[in-house]
């Protein structure tokens, strides 16, 4: 449970002003946003490291407000495939849309600038394993750095929103404290908010629960429950746990060596999947 | 020889206008290093391969030539090609684009220890490369390299004696001057080495600050 944020069990868990500026509705300029049938969708998307593949081939797509997660044993490609949409990695071949753009290339398959790259993927934000604060600047600071370097807004503007996402994790109280002064967990709740805040519409969660104390995962993801239940923001998501990942998706697919053997609803998943290879899996990771 | 302190209270004012420009000098051409081994070091990092061999091979004429070399240099041939500048600024140059050398390279040390994850964060919150060296990789290259700089700082602080050979008049041309008129060269050095030792301890107390705070 969260141990200092009631109002998420009885508020809302998107800050008011956030969910009435339309939040999660795509941005106006982009072209044919509203017959978009995938928030993300990789295309035959391959990646290799050196001679070892990484990712073969894959297929996957996620629809607007569909929370998808991506389990399997390590090594398996999962993360690789957050990267490739936050464009921290780039695809051997494939292609990746987000609402219908490819972060890739353009209109006549000539690869993107890094400006029209960044415009692309802004729709996307991302929550690391190692919650990757700015360890010079405080709680606060580290939430505004994007809402005035990326969206313009005024100082005042961007850190009235940043405290009501502070206050959405629970967190108001650490506005001035820098994030050397937290405990693992709470450094998490503030890299959740500090990617809220700029309203991504695509919500990339890379094992964010895999450096902490059982104790303070629990913290974390109740954090992570409620954006699910209550916002419209696409997930891919990619976890060790379990009873999350069944709790939260709406889809689970299951990687095993840079492919996708098995996907489906949470519930066939775990009670009877179809692969003998995801029984293996599923086996070794609940048994411990 | 003995001590004479009469000839010490004399020449002490003279020595002090040394000490001005001492200081004058030090601050100058600090701020010159700092700032532009950083500009330095972020140009090596972000620039092609050509840019890189550029700036590496200024840094390593500037490091690898004596300072009195290039002191001597700008000061005596400059002039046959037409330019004609005073001592002063040449020193100051001189010594910030030999120390910014220095710098850069603590800068860059620095650089590689920021942890790779943290550009990802700024790649996520989609930070202009521009962005992330201003708010997020600058200050923390600066603030790493913080005990490494100030020690240079103090390097240079040092060898601004070394402008007494284009006549500038730092505490060490003074202290040479005034031997020269007076053919007494006990008190003017001795009173240099200590004045010297003096202004070096509010910096070893800051780096002694700066050390703790870091380990």
């Amino acid at each position: 449970m969260l141990n200092t944020g009631e109002s998420s069990h009885s508020g809302p868990l998107v800050p008011r002003a956030a969910a009435a500026s339309k939040t999660f509705e795509p941005h106006g300029s982009a072209p044919k946003s509203q017959q978009v049938r995938w928030a993300i969708e990789f295309e035959k998307v391959s990646n290799s490291f050196g001679a070892y593949p990484v990712l073969v081939d894959l297929d996957l797509q996620v629809r607007p407000g569909e929370k998808v997660t991506l389990i399997g044993p390590s090594g398996s490609g999962k993360t690789t495939v957050l990267r490739l949409a936050m464009t921290l990695a780039k695809p051997t071949s494939g292609d990746i849309k987000i609402f219908g753009e490819s972060i890739l290339f353009d209109m006549a398959g000539k690869p993107l600038s890094g400006s029209q790259e960044a415009r692309i993927r802004r729709r996307c934000g991302m929550v690391f394993q190692h919650f990757n604060l700015f360890p010079h600047l405080t709680v606060l600071q580290n939430l505004i750095v994007a809402p005035t370097a990326v969206l313009k807004q005024s100082k005042e503007q961007a850190e009235e929103s940043a405290l009501e996402y502070l206050h959405m994790v629970g967190l108001q109280d650490k506005a001035r404290a820098y994030p050397a002064q937290l405990s693992g967990g709470q450094q998490q709740r503030i890299a959740i908010a500090r990617a809220l805040v700029i309203k991504p519409e695509i919500l990339l969660l890379d094992e964010i629960t895999s450096a902490l104390d059982p104790e303070l995962a629990g913290e974390v993801l109740d954090v992570v429950r409620g954006v699910a239940h209550r916002s419209k923001v696409s997930m891919l998501i990619v976890t060790h746990e379990m009873r999350f990942a069944r709790e939260v998706s709406d889809r689970i697919a299951v990687f095993d060596r840079g492919r996708i053997i098995e996907q489906g609803p949470p519930e066939k998943i775990f009670s009877h999947p179809d692969s003998e290879r995801t029984r293996a899996f599923l086996q070794s990771v609940l048994n411990h | 020889m003995t001590w004479d302190w009469n000839f010490v209270l004399k020449i002490l004012p003279r020595l002090m206008d040394g000490v001005w420009y001492t200081v004058l000098i030090t601050l100058a051409s600090s701020a010159i290093a700092l700032g532009g081994g950083l500009v330095l070091a972020i140009l090596e990092t972000v620039s092609t391969t050509f840019g890189q061999a550029f700036v590496r091979f200024w840094l390593e004429l500037f490091r690898g030539v004596p300072t009195l070399v290039l002191l001597y240099f700008t000061f005596y041939v400059l002039p046959e090609f037409g330019i004609v500048l005073p001592a002063v600024p040449i020193g100051i140059a001189v010594l910030g684009i030999v120390y910014a050398a220095y710098c850069s390279e603590v800068y860059r040390g620095s650089l590689i220890t920021i942890p790779a994850e943290l550009r990802d964060a700024c790649v996520a919150l989609h930070l202009s490369p521009y962005i992330t060296w201003q708010r997020v990789l600058a200050p923390l290259m600066i603030k790493r390299a913080a005990p490494a700089l100030l020690n240079y700082v103090l390097g240079l602080f040092r060898e601004t004696a070394v402008l007494f050979a284009l006549g500038v008049p730092v505490l060490m041309g003074e202290a040479h001057e005034v031997g020269y008129e007076n053919f007494r060269f006990l008190e003017p050095y001795t009173l240099a080495g200590v004045i010297y030792l003096g202004m070096n301890l509010p910096f070893l107390y800051l780096l002694s600050k700066l050390k703790d705070k870091h380990a």
